[in-house]
C-alpha cells in the first residue's frame, strides 16, 4: 500500500513527526514499512519557468528558439544580459508568456529517472542555436502518454498546494510532488479494508501520534443528494446476495480531456497512471478512500440500463486488458440492457469503455462480497486495484459518501450535470456494531491501568463512539470498519494505537514442579546420540515421493496417499516409508566420493488403508537405515547393519534376537528387502521391531547401489516401548579373576549360529552356581571350501564371587556344552 | 452379500481375468482391486479392520502371482541371520564414530526444545497429514476466507468423510486444538497450558536457495489467568536471550493472522552484529524472526476453554532460518538434499 506523505498531511491536524521517526512508528504501530521513496529527487531539477519569447528557428522549420524566465534560480547556466536562458523546443503548443516546466542542464528527466541509464541532460547546439536543456512534455515528467506539445501550466487552475504558480518556482512543490512514498506491507491489512486508501491510512497515522483525527466534511456529513434529469436510466441488482449495494447516477454533457496537473500529479505519485479525466477521479476516489469506482460511456449502455447478476454458464466477458474470460455461474457480471459491461468488483468491460469521444458517463459505486469476489479473481487470475480492496470486505454504509465525492469531481474536471436520481439499489445494510468492554477486560489482557478517559481519547482519535455504560464502555465503530466485533478487537485497537511495545514486559509466573520431559523424544535422542557414535549420517529427506521411486522399491503406488496440487512431480504421493528416500540418496554420495557410510532417518510413513476410528489417516513412526560401501568388505554386508543395531541396542538395554524370515512379509517397508539375506527383530517378548537384511536385486539396480549395501527398518513406536521395558544391566563386579576358555563345536551347515549359542547357553546355565557369573561370546565362526560342516568357536568367560576360580571349575562347564552340543545338534566338539 | 464374499468373489473375477492378461501386472491396477479399497470408508469402523486385511491379502496373493512370473531375480545363498558376524569373517567394525553426524535441524529443535523445557513447556509433535479442521476451521479460518491463500497447502487426492481433502500441515498451529484440549486439566488446577510443537511443515512452493515446501516450525501456546500481551513479549525476549547468551532488544509490529487478535511480528536487535549492520540483518539492525499474538477467543473456544477467564499467547518460529543465520548457510535446499560433505560440517 503506497502512502503518500503530502496526501495524508493534508488531512492531519498539526504537525508529524520527521519521517524516520514516522516510519519507525508506523512500523510499530501500523504495520511494516517495505521502502521509503523520495519522490521528491524524481523532479528536484525542475523549474517553473515563464516563457518570454518565442521565435521561429532560423535554420530549422519546427523548432522554436525561447527565452525562458525562471528568476534566476538555476545555477551555472548561460544567460542574455536580462537573465533570461535560451532553449530551443519543438512542441506546437509553445508560446510567449505561458508558464511550462523547464529542466536545465544537467536535469535527469524524470520519465527516465528508474530506467537503467536515465538521461541527463546538456547544453547543446541544435541546428546552430544553443538550447539548454529543455521544455517538458506531460510524458517526459512521467505524467501519462501526452507528448504531442509540452506541458502548459495554467496559474489560475484549483491545485491543492497553496504555491503560487510563478517563474522560478520548483515544479515538485507546486503541485506536491517533493514528497515521500511510504510502502507498507498489504499483509498488515487483510482485516482493515479502510486502510487501503489514503484517508484510511492517514486517520491511523493521527491515531498512533496521538492526534484527534477529523475526516473531511465529504466523508463524516451524509451526502445531500441533488436531483437530476435529462438521460434515462434504469439500475437494477438482481444478485443482492453477494452484491449488498449497488449505486449509480449519470452524468451528462461533460468533456473528457487529460486531467489537471495536480490530478495527474496525486495519481503519478500514488503508483497510477493518468489516462483522462474521468478515469483519473474514479481511480483517485479509489485511492482516497479505498472504495473502488467505475465510469461506464452512457451512450454505449444499450437499453441505457445498468445492473448486477450472476453470469449463466458459458457466457464469455471481453474486458479492459482486452483479453477475453469465459464465465460461470458463482461469476458476478455488470449488465446493461442487453448483455455484460463487466466483471463485477474485479474489472470493466471493454464494450462500454470511455473515451475521447464521451459526451455522457454513468458513475458506479457499488458493494461486492469479499469471497466471490476472491473466488471469481483466483479463477480467473485476475488481481486488479479494485480486487485488492473488495476482496478485504469493504463497508457498503461508505457508498453514499464516495458517490458524492466521484459525481462532485467528475462535475469538477469534465464539467456536466447531474442527469438521473441517485439510485440505490441493496438489500438489507450491515448496522454499525457496537462492542461493549469493561476497562478491566482491557487491561488485563494489556497489562496496562488505563482508566476509562484514556482509552476514550486513544478510540476517539480514530473516530470511534465511545459511551459511559455503568462502569462498561461502550464502543461503536465508524461505518468504514467492518472488523471491530468482539472485545478483543478493542483490546487490540488500544494496544496498537498506545504501542504494543510500551506494554509492561513480565514473564507469566509458574510453580517450581518441572515440566515433564517426553519419554518418546528422549528415545529418538537416545537413537541419535547411539547411531552418531557408530559413526552413522542422520538425513532428512521428503515426505513425498514421486511415483518412481515407489516403483523401484517394488511399492505399490495404490496404497499411498496422492497430492493433487504439488507444483513439482517429484511429490506425487505420500511415502510409504523411508527407505526408497534414502536409498535415492546413495548414489549420489558415492559419486560424491563417499566410499562408505550409514544414512538413517526418523520420520513418518502413511499408508491409505491405515486410518484411525475417526478416519484420520495414522502416521508409522520409523527409524530407517542404510549402510553403503564401494569398497566392499570383510563379509556379507547384513552383518554391517547389524553390528550398527546391536550396539543401539546394547546402548539402550533393549534385549532381541533375530531371526530367519520363513514366510514371505508384505508390508510396504519390507519390499525392498532380500528375504532370504534379512531377518526380523523380535524382542525377547516376542514383538517384532522391523527387519534389517540385504536389498533385492532389483532394488539394487533401480537405485544404482553398490553390490555392499544392507538396511533395516524399526518400528520406533515398539523401540520406544521396548526401551522403556528395559531393565538395568548392570553386573556387580567381583573381587576374584575371571577365567576364560573357548569351545570349538562343528556342526552341520544348516545349524544356526543361534542354535549353537541357546544350546550352550542352557548347558552352563543348568543349576549354576549362584556364586558364578557365567558370559559366552561368539570368538569365530569357520568353514573350510566346500566344507559340509562349520566351526563355530565360543568363548566362556566364568568369574566367581566367593572364590578364585581354577582350570577344572571351568572344565567341567566346557565338557557340559560340549556334551548338549553333541546330543542336540550333533555337534563335534574340536 | 457379507464383506468376505464380496472379497472372495472379486477374488475368483480377477483370477480368471489375470489368465487372459497379457502383461500380468496389470492385474494390480483392475479397476475391481480399486473399487474394494474405495469401500473401506464407507463401511462401518469396525467393519474396517476385517475387510481391509482382506483385501490385503488379496492384494498379496495377486502380487506375489506376478512377481512369480517375473521373477529371475539371481538368487543370493541365504545367510545365517542369526549369527553375529559372517562365517570366515571376523566381528565387523562400526565406522569411525568421528563421521557420525545428528542433522543440523535435529539439534537445533533439540536445543530449543531444551529451552522451552526449562522454561516449563511441554514439548509435542506435530502430524505430516490433518485435516482442514485442525489446519483452518479450530483456527479461526472461516471456509473461503482470503488468510486461507497465505498458506499454500499440498492437498490429497483422497477425502475425508466430510469430502474434503486432506492437508500436509502448513504450520504446526494445526496441534493448537489438541494441545489445549489435551492439557485443558492442567488450568482446573491452577497451572498454566504451556507447550511447544517443533516439527516439519509443508508448503507448495517451487524450491530455490530461499524457498523451501518442507521446513520446520516451533510453535509455542501458552494459556492461563491473566495472560497479557505484555508477557508474550517478555516470554519471547527471555527464550532469545537464553538461545543467543546474550542481552537483546525485542520489538513487535501490529500484524494480523486470523487466530490471535492482537496479532504481532516480532522483531529482534540483530545478535550477530550488536545491529552494527550485518549480512544477517541485511543491514537494519533488526531480524523479523516470527509471528505472534494473543490466541484468539475463538480458538480457545474450540478448544472448550473459556475466554472470559483464560487468556493466551502462541507463536510460530522457522527452526530453518534460525540455523542458516547461526551457521551462514547460503542455501535452504542443503537441509534436505542427504549430501554428507553437508552434514559432516554438523
Amino acid at each position: 500500500m503506497r502512502v503518500s506523505l503530502n496526501e495524508i498531511k493534508q488531512y492531519i491536524n498539526g504537525e508529524l513527526p520527521p519521517v524516520d521517526e514516522l516510519v519507525k512508528r508506523i512500523n510499530e504501530q501500523l504495520g511494516g514499512v517495505e521502502d521509503v521513496i523520495d519522490f521528491g529527487d524524481i523532479y528536484k531539477d525542475a523549474v517553473i519557468v515563464r516563457v518570454v519569447s518565442c521565435g521561429k528557428h532560423p535554420n530549422a522549420d519546427k523548432l522554436h528558439v525561447c527565452l525562458v524566465d525562471d528568476a534566476g534560480v538555476v545555477e551555472d547556466v548561460a544567460r542574455n544580459e536580462d537573465g533570461y536562458v535560451k532553449v530551443v523546443c519543438g512542441a506546437p503548443n509553445v508560446h510567449a508568456d505561458m508558464f511550462a516546466v523547464w529542466l536545465p542542464p544537467k536535469a535527469v528527466v524524470p520519465s527516465t529517472y528508474h530506467d537503467d541509464e536515465p538521461f541527463i541532460l546538456g547544453a547543446r547546439e541544435l541546428r546552430g542555436e544553443m538550447s539548454n536543456g529543455m521544455l517538458a512534455s506531460p510524458k517526459e515528467l512521467g505524467l501519462g502518454d501526452s507528448h504531442e506539445g509540452i506541458l502548459e501550466l495554467d496559474p489560475d487552475e484549483w491545485k491543492p498546494t497553496s504555491v503560487d504558480i510563478k517563474a522560478g518556482t520548483s515544479f515538485a512543490q507546486a503541485y506536491g510532488l517533493d514528497d515521500k512514498i511510504i510502502d507498507i506491507e498489504n499483509k498488515m491489512f487483510t482485516h482493515r479494508p479502510d486502510l487501503f486508501g489514503q484517508l484510511g491510512v492517514a486517520r491511523e497515522i493521527a491515531g498512533i501520534t496521538g492526534k484527534k483525527f477529523v475526516s473531511p466534511d465529504w466523508y463524516k456529513d451524509s451526502p445531500k443528494f441533488s436531483n437530476g434529469s435529462g438521460l434515462d436510466l434504469t439500475v437494477s441488482n438482481d444478485a443482492s446476495d453477494v452484491v449488498p449495494r449497488f449505486m449509480a447516477v449519470a452524468v451528462k454533457d461533460l468533456t473528457v480531456k487529460p486531467s489537471p496537473t495536480w490530478l495527474q500529479a496525486e495519481l503519478v505519485r500514488l503508483g497510477g497512471k493518468p489516462i483522462n479525466n474521468i478515469v483519473d477521479v474514479t481511480n483517485y476516489v479509489m485511492l482516497l478512500t479505498a472504495q473502488p469506482t467505475h465510469a461506464y460511456d452512457y451512450d454505449k449502455l444499450r437499453g441505457h440500463k445498468l445492473g448486477t447478476r450472476m453470469a449463466t454458464k458459458g457466457e464469455t466477458a471481453e474486458l479492459l486488458n482486452g483479453k477475453t474470460y469465459e464465465l460461470s455461474e458463482s461469476d458476478i457480471v455488470i449488465v446493461d440492457g442487453e448483455g455484460i459491461v463487466g466483471l463485477g468488483g474485479i474489472m470493466g468491460g471493454g464494450n462500454s469503455e470511455v473515451s475521447n469521444e464521451t459526451k455522457n458517463v454513468v458513475l458506479e459505486v457499488a458493494n461486492f462480497d469479499m469471497y466471490a469476489i476472491r473466488k471469481s479473481s483466483m479463477r480467473h487470475g485476475l488481481f486488479t486495484d479494485a480486487v485488492t480492496r473488495f476482496n478485504k470486505g469493504q463497508s457498503a454504509l461508505q457508498n453514499p459518501y464516495v458517490l458524492d465525492l466521484l459525481l462532485k469531481s467528475v462535475l469538477d474536471v469534465a464539467g456536466g450535470t447531474q442527469a438521473s436520481e441517485i439510485e440505490d439499489k441493496h438489500a438489507g445494510l450491515a448496522e454499525k456494531i457496537s462492542v461493549t468492554v469493561h476497562p478491566d477486560f482491557i487491561n488485563a489482557r494489556l497489562g496496562l491501568n488505563f482508566d476509562s478517559e484514556q482509552i476514550e481519547t486513544l478510540l476517539e482519535n480514530v473516530e470511534f463512539t465511545v459511551e459511559e455504560d455503568s462502569g462498561s464502555l461502550r464502543f461503536t465503530a465508524p461505518f468504514w470498519r467492518t472488523d471491530i466485533e468482539l472485545p478483543e478487537d478493542v483490546v487490540e485497537e488500544v494496544g496498537r494505537l498506545y504501542g504494543f511495545d510500551k506494554l509492561p514486559r513480565e514473564l507469566p509466573h509458574r510453580s517450581i514442579a518441572p515440566a515433564p520431559l517426553d519419554p518418546k523424544l528422549q528415545t529418538k535422542r537416545l537413537i541419535r546420540t547411539s547411531l552418531k557414535r557408530s559413526g552413522a549420517n542422520e538425513v532428512l529427506t521428503y515426505s513425498f515421493v514421486h511415483r518412481k521411486l515407489l516403483e523401484k522399491a517394488g511399492q505399490d503406488d495404490s496404497e499411498a496417499f496422492g497430492l493433487s496440487n504439488a507444483l513439482s512431480p517429484d511429490l506425487q504421493y505420500y511415502r510409504l516409508s523411508l527407505l526408497p528416500s534414502l536409498l535415492d540418496k546413495v548414489h549420489p554420495n558415492i559419486k560424491n566420493g563417499f566410499d562408505e557410510f550409514v544414512l538413517y532417518e526418523l520420520g513418518k510413513g502413511h499408508h491409505k488403508q491405515d486410518v484411525d476410528e475417526q478416519g484420520l489417516p495414522n502416521e508409522t513412526e520409523l527409524l530407517e537405515l542404510v549402510y553403503a560401501s564401494k569398497r566392499g568388505g570383510d563379509g556379507a554386508p547384513f552383518y554391517k547393519v547389524r553390528r550398527v543395531i546391536d550396539q543401539f541396542f546394547a546402548d539402550t538395554g533393549i534385549d532381541v534376537t533375530y531371526k530367519t524370515i520363513t514366510k514371505p512379509l508384505n508390508y510396504p517397508g519390507a519390499s525392498v528387502f532380500e528375504q532370504s539375506r534379512s531377518a526380523l527383530v523380535l524382542t525377547k517378548s516376542g514383538q517384532t521391531l522391523g527387519i534389517i537384511g540385504e536389498l533385492k536385486q532389483s532394488v539394487r539396480q533401480g537405485f544404482k547401489l553398490p553390490d555392499t549395501v544392507a538396511a533395516a527398518s524399526l518400528s520406533l513406536a515398539l523401540l520406544h516401548e521396548a526401551r522403556e521395558a528395559a531393565g538395568n544391566a548392570y553386573v556387580p563386579l567381583s573381587r576374584f579373576p575371571a577365567i576364560s576358555q573357548d569351545i570349538s563345536l562343528a556342526v552341520a551347515n544348516d545349524v544356526s549360529y543361534a542354535d549353537v549359542f541357546a544350546t550352550a547357553q542352557e548347558a552352563v546355565g543348568q543349576d549354576a552356581d549362584e556364586s558364578l557369573r557365567l558370559t559366552l561370546s561368539p570368538v569365530s565362526i569357520y568353514r573350510a571350501d566346500e566344507s559340509d560342516t562349520k566351526t563355530i568357536t565360543l568363548r566362556l568367560n566364568v568369574v566367581s564371587y566367593e572364590k578364585t576360580l581354577t582350570d577344572n571349575d571351568v572344565k567341567s562347564l566346557i565338557k557340559r556344552i560340549s556334551q548338549s552340543a553333541k546330543l542336540a545338534l550333533k555337534a563335534e566338539t574340536i | 452379500m457379507k464383506n468376505d464374499d464380496i472379497v472372495a468373489s472379486v477374488r475368483t473375477e480377477l483370477l480368471a481375468q489375470y489368465e487372459t492378461l497379457e502383461q500380468k501386472s496389470d492385474i494390480l491396477k483392475a479397476p475391481e482391486l480399486k473399487e474394494l479399497f474405495a469401500r473401506i470408508p464407507t463401511l462401518e469402523p469396525r467393519e474396517r479392520a476385517a475387510f481391509g486385511q482382506a483385501i490385503n491379502a488379496l492384494s498379496v496373493e495377486l502380487k506375489a502371482m506376478v512377481a512369480a512370473e517375473s521373477g529371475n531375480e539371481k538368487e543370493l545363498e541365504p545367510i545365517d541371520v542369526t549369527a553375529p558376524f559372517d562365517t570366515n569373517a571376523s566381528r565387523p567394525d562400526l565406522l569411525p564414530s568421528d563421521q557420525g553426524t545428528i542433522h543440523p535441524l535435529s539439534q537445533e529443535i533439540a536445543q530449543l526444545s531444551d529451552i522451552f523445557n526449562r522454561m516449563g513447556f511441554m514439548i509435542e509433535e506435530s502430524r505430516e497429514i490433518d485435516d482442514q479442521y485442525h489446519m483452518f476451521e479450530t483456527l479461526n479460518f472461516p471456509a473461503g476466507h482470503p488468510a486461507r491463500d497465505d498458506y499454500d497447502t499440498f492437498m490429497t487426492v483422497e477425502k475425508d468423510k466430510d469430502g474434503h481433502p486432506w492437508i500436509a500441515p502448513a504450520h504446526t498451529s494445526t496441534m493448537q486444538n489438541r494441545v489445549l484440549k489435551k492439557y485443558r486439566q492442567n488450568l482446573e488446577k491452577g497451572e498454566a497450558i504451556a507447550a511447544v510443537v517443533p516439527d516439519r511443515v509443508f508448503r507448495n512452493e517451487d524450491l530455490d536457495a530461499r524457498h523451501e515446501h518442507t521446513f520446520y516450525q516451533l510453535e509455542g501456546v501458552y494459556v492461563s489467568k491473566d495472560v497479557h500481551a505484555g508477557m508474550l513479549v517478555a516470554t519471547l525476549q527471555k527464550f532469545l536471550e537464553e538461545y543467543y547468551g546474550r542481552a537483546l532488544d525485542v520489538r513487535v509490529n501490529p500484524y494480523y493472522f486470523p487466530f490471535t487478535e492482537p496479532s504481532f511480528e516480532f522483531s529482534l536487535s540483530c545478535p550477530f552484529c550488536n545491529q552494527k549492520g550485518c549480512k544477517v540483518c541485511s543491514h537494519e539492525g533488526w531480524i523479523e524472526l516470527l509471528g505472534c499474538g494473543m490466541i484468539h477467543p475463538s480458538v480457545l473456544k474450540a478448544a472448550d476453554i473459556d475466554p472470559g477467564v483464560y487468556t493466551g499467547f502462541a507463536w510460530g518460529v522457522g527452526v530453518d532460518r534460525l540455523v542458516m543465520m547461526k551457521n551462514g548457510i547460503e542455501d535452504v535446499r542443503h537441509f534436505h538434499s542427504a549430501k554428507l560433505d553437508f552434514l559432516r560440517q554438523f
